[in-house]
């Protein structure tokens, strides 16, 4: 039984003149316990297909999906506030900037504690506020954060942007969830910071069989740290499959030209050169391209690319290109 | 802290020095002798002017007739109230109080009834609520006050009798001049009357401190509303909702708070406007209160009182101001910080 299994996802930007559609009919699934990769340049929409999924987006977004399913349970045929009950329940959340995501008037201390979950605490009320210090000491202890007395007084302005992070894990961790989205969790870090966040995710992986969804930017970035990779582009789905597929035979030219970007595929290139194989920029919402979204950009495309592709599917690899790349590997 | 403590006594000792060297060169332009403009004595004799232009030594350079006055200043040496004869720090002595509590008064309605209203309004963003309420806003912030004054004592004084329509209490009642502001000398006096002074006074104090309320709070309210939305798409308030926490949980708990310390940003700006209001309103309820004895001598080309008149109410909006940034600093732990305490 997968995890989660969405189909279709669409998120639309409601505007004054028309709607824009920033996701376009994405798909993903998951496994249980599967540490996942989301990677797309910036702009793909992959911070709001993680918001989309937990229920924070605001009015201005409508989201439709053909198929969401939790766990085997479809949550597309319940309420919004059933849906947002269930997920909130057991999917948590770190999102792309750690020092905005915390309150800057409130306390370390008290931002942990109201995330604790009331259930988790036994014992009369009067004990509870006790619980609830020691539930948050824990937390911390947990993300590797061992001077916790500084750290529940400091307001999150007086904390550096890795252990800010720390913190949105602990939080993260309060309600024990089956999945934790991270959201570019080490993107404006040192890369000793980053190793130790990578490595708190693969633990907590490992110790808890948590499922990660893993969003970054940066395909290099995640691979070591992944089972299995979603591609987008500019809120088109572009390819899916396994790390190893993905690294070593990637079907769509977009993949493709993330994969020959990436320095550990091209050892002998040197790292001046190391840029984009694709010309050109992202699209802007306001200019999007009919069909395939990458079109502008291809190497590959044709008049047919005009019509958004369907999904193929290549031994459990999927792929949304007319023009897969599936000569070039035999 | 104290790095913002000691920025407020520099921005408080240069708005003195600027606002005393406007004041003493208002006594250069106003029509007239000079030295009579800055001391009042109008009817003095040629000997006793020779006397004044000694003491505020007329014959020496500006900086020094400047330094000269402000040591008077700082002796509560006004000079004289033209039209009265009386000292002109005597005359303020005796009617700021009045007006101290009718804008404090005012101000901490307007920020009670405008805050909540402009969250509210937030919350129900772009539905009816909020359609209603920016209407309301509208109308209340382009009601002259003149008009609202005389309205409100034709409705509630006149016809209805339900309210006084001048004064700040009933001559029936005496009490004792202690602190100068009504309301807590009537509760630190021994009057058996003590209650009835009292509510005579409240109700005394409400249809002026509506009429000076009214606009500030119709500002409060937009103000309120534009910073809790601005709070409400912030990242924490995001990060809040993931946590699984409930909508008016995260209102109370992070929302209000955030929303609160922005709009208290400004309003110690809104202070002055509203002393502006208060002074028009002074005048229609005969309020004994500065802004109106200012604005009588006004009428009476009473230039020393203007002169007295102005620094003294200049100051006291600037210490409301600074007071309130206190008040912002200690809500916010980020204005605490000195590279963030601009
Ligand atoms: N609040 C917003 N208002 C308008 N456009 C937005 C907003 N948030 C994101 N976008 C747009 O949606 C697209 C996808 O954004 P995002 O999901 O943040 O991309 P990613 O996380 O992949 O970098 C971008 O083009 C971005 O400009
Ligand atoms: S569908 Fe066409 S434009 Fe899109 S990636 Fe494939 S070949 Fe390129
Ligand atoms: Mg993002």
């Amino acid at each position: 039984m997968n995890l989660i299994d969405i189909r279709n996802l669409s998120i639309e930007l409601q505007t004054a003149t028309k709607p824009i559609l920033a996701v376009d009919r994405v798909n993903l699934t998951m496994k249980e316990g599967e540490v996942r990769g989301l990677v797309g340049e910036s702009g793909s929409g992959k911070s709001l297909l993680a918001q989309a999924i937990v229920g924070v987006l605001d009015d201005k977004w409508k989201v439709d999906a053909d198929r969401f399913h939790w766990r085997g349970q479809d949550l597309m045929r319940l309420s919004p506030e059933e849906r947002k009950v269930i997920i909130s329940k057991d999917v948590a959340m770190i999102f792309q900037e750690p020092m905005a995501c915390l309150d800057p008037t409130t306390t370390i201390g008290e931002q942990l504690e109201e995330a604790v979950d009331t259930e988790q605490l036994t014992g009369f009320f009067w004990q509870k506020r006790q619980q609830r210090k020691q539930a948050a000491i824990t937390l911390l202890h947990k993300v590797g954060i061992k001077k916790h007395e500084v750290c529940v007084k400091s307001f999150p302005h007086q904390l550096t942007d890795a252990l800010c992070q720390r913190v949105m894990i602990a939080m993260a961790l309060a309600r024990r969830p089956i999945l934790l989205i991270a959201d570019e969790p080490t993107a404006a870090m040192e890369s000793t910071n980053q190793g130790q966040i990578f490595r708190l995710l693969a633990s907590l992986n490992q110790l808890k069989n948590m499922s990660i969804l893993l969003i970054s930017h940066d395909l290099e970035n995640v691979t070591h740290w992944t089972n299995s990779i979603t591609v987008m582009y500019s809120g088109q789905f572009v390819e899916a499959g396994t790390t190893e597929q993905i690294f070593s035979q990637p079907y769509h030219p977009y993949t493709r030209a993330l994969v020959d970007s990436s320095p550990k595929a091209n050892m002998q290139i040197p790292s001046k050169s190391r840029l984009m194989t694709l010309p050109g920029s992202i699209p802007v919402l306001q200019h999007l391209p009919i069909g395939c979204r990458l079109g502008p950009r291809c190497p590959r495309a044709q008049q047919k690319c005009v019509r958004a592709p369907k999904i193929k599917n290549f031994h459990s690899q999927q792929v949304s290109c007319h023009f897969p790349l599936k000569d070039n590997y035999s | 802290m104290f790095i913002f403590t000691l920025r407020r006594f520099n921005l408080f000792f240069f708005t003195m020095l600027l606002l005393t060297i406007l004041s003493f060169s208002l006594s250069f332009l106003f029509p007239g002798e000079q030295l009579v403009n800055l001391t009042g004595q109008i009817n003095a004799t040629p000997e006793q002017l020779a006397v004044l232009a000694n003491e505020y030594q007329h014959q020496a350079g500006f900086i020094t007739q400047y330094f000269n006055y402000v040591s008077h200043l700082f002796h509560g040496d006004m000079g004289y109230s033209m039209a009265s004869h009386l000292p002109v720090a005597t005359e303020i002595f005796n009617r700021l109080p009045a007006t101290i509590e009718l804008t404090s008064v005012a101000l901490l309605v307007a920020m009670f009834v405008g805050i909540p209203i402009g969250f509210f309004a937030a919350i129900y963003h772009r539905k009816t609520p909020d359609n209603i309420i920016l209407g309301v806003a509208m109308i209340g912030y382009s009601v002259p006050v003149f008009w609202l004054g005389i309205l409100a004592i034709l409705v509630f004084s006149i016809q209805l009798g339900w309210l006084p329509s001048a004064g700040q209490i009933s001559l029936l009642f005496e009490i004792e001049h202690v602190t100068g502001l009504q309301l807590i000398d009537i509760l630190l006096s021994d009057s058996p009357y003590k209650w009835q002074a009292f509510i005579d006074a409240t109700r005394h104090l409400i249809l002026p401190v509506i009429v000076v309320a009214l606009a500030p709070a119709t500002i409060f309210m937009r103000l309120a509303r534009t910073a809790m939305l601005e709070v409400l798409e912030t990242h924490y308030i995001k990060a809040a909702k993931a946590k699984g926490l409930t909508f008016w949980q995260i209102i109370y708990r992070h929302a209000m708070r955030n929303a609160f310390i922005k709009v208290i940003r400004d309003v110690g700006l809104q202070f002055a406007n509203l002393v502006t209001i208060a002074m028009v309103t002074e005048v229609i309820f005969s309020w004994p209160g500065i802004g109106r004895w200012l604005i009588e001598s006004i009428y009476q080309r009473d230039y020393t009182a203007i002169q007295g008149g102005l620094i003294v109410l200049s100051t006291f909006i600037f210490i409301v101001h600074i007071i309130i940034d206190f008040v912002y600093a200690a809500l916010n732990p980020l204005a605490r910080e000195p590279r963030h305490g601009a």
